[in-house]
C-alpha cells in the first residue's frame, strides 16, 4: 500500500509539471497582464508587459502609460479612447483595436487607447481627467448601460470598480480583489486553466431553487439615482470634449440624459447587418465587430470635428 | 454521481482510503462501508431510488433464505416467480408502463376506435435494468441451487448495490461477485495499478472518443433532413464510437476501481469492432448481458438442442428481448430483430462459432480477408446501430434511404479531422492491445519512464477533449 500511495503522489506531482508545461506550450489559457494602482487611484496594468491571448494566435502588449495596445506616435491632434473590455480587446489582435481602426480611418489625428475590464462610466471620468493633461482634442468613452449602474454604490456597492457615492458625495476607488491569490493564479498556468475549465459554483442548487424576481426597468428603478450621477459628472469634469459612444441596444434614457449634461454622442447600431458583430462564445467583439464600430465612429466624430454634431 | 465528475474525484480517495484503513480483517465494516458509499453514489441522482434498490435487496435476500429451508418445488417456483414478478414488475412499471399505454392506444386508433388511457409522469431509476438482472440472477441461481443462499444481508446488500457497477454494468452473477463479499480482500499492489490503468483508459474512451463524438452524431443525427449521404454516414459512424466508448469505458472504469477494493468484475467487452462475423461481435459486446440472456432465457427455452425451427424462434426471442431490454422503443425492437436476422445465416450454417480466436493472432497487420471481414461486420453493425439511435423506426429508414444515395459519394459536409485522428489513434491502440483483458493491460513491458508518459499523453488529452459533461448512454438502460 506504502509503495501504491507513494507511487500515486509522484504520478500526481510529476502530473502537474507536465500539465502546466502543456498548458504554456499551448498557451491552453491565455496570460493575464498583472495590475496596479496609481496614486491617482485609478487601476491600470504594470508597464511593458506582453503575453499571448488563449491559443497562441497573437500576443497583447501594455505600453508604457500602463495600458493595453501601442502609444500613438505623437500627441498632436490627440484622440483618446477609454472603455471597459471592449478597448482592452485582449482578444483581438492590436490591428482589430479601436485605435488603429479608427487612425486608418482618420489619419490626421492620433489616437491613444486605455481600456481596462470593469471600468465603470465614473472611473472611465477619472481616467478622462487624468489624460486631459494630455491635451486631447476630443475623449471618446464607450459605454453601455451596466457602466452607468455600476458607477452608483446605492445601486450596487461593488469593492473593486470605481464608484460615486451619492449620499457622500464621493468617489470610492476600486480595490484590488484578492491580489495575491490572482497573482498564484496566473503565474500557475495549470491551475487557472482548471479555474477557467472547471468553475466553482457553490450556488447552483441555490440558484436553481431561487424564485425569480419579475423583471423590472431598471432605468425606472433608478432614474433619481442616475441624474444625480449625471449631474455630479457635470460639476466635476469636463463634458464638452468628451464624446460617448453608446454600445447598440443601449437605453435611450441614458443617451437622452448624456446629451443633457453636455455630452457629445455616437450610438452604435447593429441591427442592420446581417453579420454578428460579436464571437460565438461572448458578448465582445470580433474584429469585423469593431471594424464596424470604428466605421460608424468615424462618420460621428468627422460630424463632430467638422462643427455639424449636436 | 458520474464518474466523469469532479464530485466523484473526491468520493472515490476518501471511500478508498477508508475502506482499507478500516483493514481487511473486518470484513463487515469493508462491507458496511461499501454499502455506505454506494447508497451515497446511487442517491447522488435522486435519494428516492434507494428505496427500490432496498426493498428489492430485501424481497430477494428473504426469497433467497427460503427457497432453502424449502423442499417442495411448487412452493419454491412460487417464491421464484415471486421474485421475477417484484423484479420485472418495478422495471416494467417504470420503464416500460408509458410504452405499453402509448402503443395500446396507436393501435386502437390504428383500428379506428378510440382508447383513453393517460401516460404517467414516471422518472426511470438511473441503471434500474441492470440491478434487476443481478439480483434476478441471484434469485434464479438459488432456485436452481448452483448458489447457497447468503445469510449476511449486509454483504447481500453491498453486492446489489456495489457502486462501480450499479449503473451501467457489467451485469454481475451472484456466483461471482457475492462470494467475494465474504472473504477477506488482499491489497495487491499490482491489481490495484492495473485498476487505476484500466480506468484511465475507460475514462479516455469515455471523454476524449465518446464524448467528441457524441457532438458530431448528435448534430447530424438531429438534423438528418440537411445533410448528403456521405454525412449520415459519418453520424452513424460516429455513433458506433461513441457508444463503444462510452459503455466500454463504463466498464472499464467499473471494472478498473473495483480491483482497486479487491475484487474482480466479469469482462464486459473484448475488442467488439475487430470481429470478423456478426456471432464474433455478440461473443464481444456487452459480454455480461450476451451471457445472462444465453444462461437464463436461451437455454432454458430449449436454446439450440431442438430442430431448426426452434433455433431460429429462440434467437429471435433473445435479440428482441435484450433490444427490449435496451429501452421502451419500437425502434430497440427493430435493433435486436436486425441482428437476429445477421445472426440467423451463421446459425442455420452453423458457422457461429467459426471465429472464436483472436483475429491475427500474434502478428501485427490481419489478412486482407480478415479486414474484408472485419469492415463487413463493421458495416451492418452500424446500420443496426442507426435504428438504436433514431428517435423513431420512420426516422431510422428515411436515415438509410437517405444514405444510400449518390451523395454517399461526396465529401461529407462535417469531416472533423481532430477527432477523426483520435478515433485512428483509439483504434490503434486497442488493435495493439487486443490480446489483453483491455488495451493498455499489456504496457508493462515499456520502461517506467516510457510508460508514465503514455500515461501523462492519456490524462493531457483527456484534459484537453473534455467536451461538455454528457451521462453515460447506458444509463437510461
Amino acid at each position: 500500500m506504502k509503495k501504491f500511495i507513494k507511487n500515486c503522489i509522484l504520478f500526481f506531482l510529476l502530473l502537474l509539471i507536465v500539465g502546466e508545461f502543456v498548458v504554456r506550450f499551448t498557451h491552453a489559457v491565455s496570460d493575464i497582464p498583472r495590475r496596479t494602482i496609481d496614486n491617482t487611484g485609478i487601476q491600470k496594468y504594470f508597464t511593458n508587459q506582453t503575453g499571448y491571448w488563449k491559443g497562441g494566435d497573437h500576443k497583447w502588449k501594455i505600453n508604457e502609460l500602463g495600458w493595453p495596445g501601442d502609444l500613438p506616435s505623437s500627441f498632436d491632434k490627440l484622440i483618446t479612447i477609454i472603455g471597459d473590455s471592449y478597448i482592452e480587446n485582449f482578444m483581438n489582435p492590436n490591428e482589430c483595436h479601436q485605435g488603429p481602426l479608427l487612425k486608418k480611418r482618420m489619419s490626421d489625428y492620433n489616437f491613444m487607447e486605455a481600456g481596462r475590464s470593469g471600468v465603470s462610466f465614473i472611473e472611465a471620468m477619472e481616467i478622462s481627467k487624468h489624460l486631459d493633461t494630455l491635451q486631447p482634442v476630443q475623449t471618446l468613452i464607450y459605454v453601455n448601460d451596466n457602466d452607468f449602474y455600476e458607477s452608483i454604490t446605492e445601486i450596487k456597492k461593488m469593492r473593486d470598480i470605481t464608484q460615486l457615492n451619492l449620499e457622500k458625495d464621493q468617489i470610492i476607488y476600486g480595490e484590488m480583489k484578492s491580489p495575491g491569490l490572482k497573482k498564484v493564479l496566473y503565474n500557475w498556468k495549470l491551475l487557472y486553466y482548471f479555474y477557467n475549465r472547471y468553475p466553482i459554483n457553490f450556488s447552483k442548487e441555490k440558484k436553481e431553487n431561487e424564485i425569480k424576481e419579475p423583471e423590472f426597468d431598471k432605468t425606472l428603478k433608478f432614474k433619481n439615482e442616475i441624474l444625480e450621477l449625471f449631474k455630479y459628472i457635470r460639476i466635476n469634469y469636463k463634458t464638452s470634449n468628451k464624446t460617448l459612444i453608446f454600445h447598440p441596444k443601449t437605453n435611450d434614457y441614458f443617451i437622452k440624459l448624456a446629451k443633457e449634461h453636455g455630452f457629445k454622442t455616437i450610438v452604435l447600431d447593429s441591427s442592420k447587418d446581417n453579420k454578428s458583430w460579436t464571437f460565438d462564445y461572448d458578448s465582445h467583439w470580433t474584429c469585423y465587430g469593431h471594424e464596424q464600430v470604428a466605421n460608424q465612429v468615424t462618420i460621428g466624430l468627422n460630424e463632430y470635428l467638422k462643427g455639424k454634431g449636436q | 454521481m458520474l464518474f466523469n465528475s469532479i464530485e466523484f474525484f473526491i468520493f472515490l480517495p476518501i471511500v478508498f482510503a477508508i475502506y482499507w484503513l478500516i483493514g481487511n480483517n473486518r470484513i463487515k465494516q469493508q462491507n458496511l462501508l461499501i454499502a455506505i458509499a454506494s447508497y451515497v453514489f446511487y442517491g447522488w441522482w435522486d435519494w428516492r431510488f434507494l428505496f427500490l434498490i432496498l426493498f428489492s435487496s430485501v424481497v430477494d435476500y428473504t426469497i433467497g433464505l427460503k427457497l432453502k429451508s424449502e423442499d417442495k418445488p411448487s412452493k419454491r417456483k412460487a417464491l421464484l416467480w415471486v421474485s421475477i414478478c417484484v423484479n420485472l414488475g418495478f422495471l416494467g412499471f417504470f420503464k416500460y408502463y408509458n410504452f405499453f399505454v402509448d402503443s395500446l392506444v396507436d393501435s386502437f386508433t390504428f383500428f379506428g376506435s378510440e382508447l383513453s388511457i393517460s401516460t404517467l409522469n414516471i422518472i426511470l431509476p438511473v441503471g434500474i435494468s441492470f440491478y434487476t438482472f443481478q439480483t434476478l440472477s441471484y434469485t434464479i441461481d438459488v432456485y436452481n441451487k448452483k448458489l447457497e443462499p447468503t445469510k449476511d444481508f449486509l454483504a447481500f446488500m453491498a453486492f446489489v448495490s456495489f457502486f462501480p457497477q450499479l449503473v451501467a454494468g457489467p451485469i454481475e452473477r451472484a456466483t461471482n461477485l457475492l462470494p467475494q463479499f465474504h472473504v477477506k480482500r488482499e491489497f495487491v499492489y499490482k491489481n490495484a495499478v492495473d485498476g487505476l490503468r484500466q480506468a484511465l483508459w475507460g475514462l479516455f474512451k469515455k471523454v476524449v472518443i465518446a464524448d467528441n463524438c457524441a457532438t458530431y452524431a448528435n448534430m447530424i443525427f438531429n438534423n438528418q433532413e440537411d445533410y448528403s449521404g456521405s454525412t449520415l454516414l459519418m453520424g452513424a459512424f460516429f455513433f458506433a464510437f461513441q457508444i463503444y466508448g462510452d459503455f466500454s469505458g463504463y466498464s472499464d472504469i467499473a471494472i478498473g476501481i473495483s480491483r482497486l477494493f479487491g475484487f474482480n468484475l466479469k469482462r464486459n467487452f473484448a475488442f467488439p469492432y475487430f470481429s470478423r462475423d456478426i456471432a464474433e461481435f455478440w461473443r464481444r459486446w456487452h459480454i455480461s448481458l450476451s451471457t445472462w440472456f444465453r444462461d437464463y432465457l436461451y437455454i432454458p427455452l430449449g436454446g439450440s438442442r431442438g430442430g431448426t425451427k426452434m433455433k431460429v424462434r429462440n434467437t429471435f426471442i433473445i435479440f428482441i428481448v435484450s433490444g427490449f431490454w435496451h429501452g421502451a422503443n419500437w425502434t430497440f425492437v427493430v435493433w435486436g430483430a436486425l441482428n437476429a436476422i445477421y445472426f440467423l445465416p451463421l446459425l442455420l450454417l452453423n458457422k457461429n462459432r467459426v471465429n472464436t480466436n483472436l483475429v491475427a493472432e500474434g502478428k501485427y497487420l490481419p489478412t486482407i480477408r480478415e479486414v474484408f471481414q472485419m469492415a463487413t461486420t463493421f458495416f451492418i453493425t452500424l446500420i443496426a446501430w442507426i435504428f438504436f439511435r433514431a428517435d423513431n423506426v420512420t426516422n431510422a429508414f428515411v436515415y438509410i434511404k437517405d444514405m444510400f444515395t449518390t451523395s454517399l459519394f461526396t465529401t461529407p459536409e462535417i469531416l472533423p479531422f481532430t477527432i477523426l485522428g483520435l478515433v485512428a489513434f483509439f483504434t490503434f491502440i486497442e488493435w495493439l492491445g487486443r490480446s489483453g483483458e483491455y488495451a493498455i493491460e499489456k504496457v508493462d513491458f515499456m520502461k517506467r519512464p516510457v510508460r508514465w508518459c503514455f500515461y501523462f499523453l492519456l490524462v493531457v488529452l483527456i484534459f484537453s477533449f473534455t467536451g461538455e459533461q454528457q451521462e453515460f448512454i447506458y444509463f437510461q438502460f
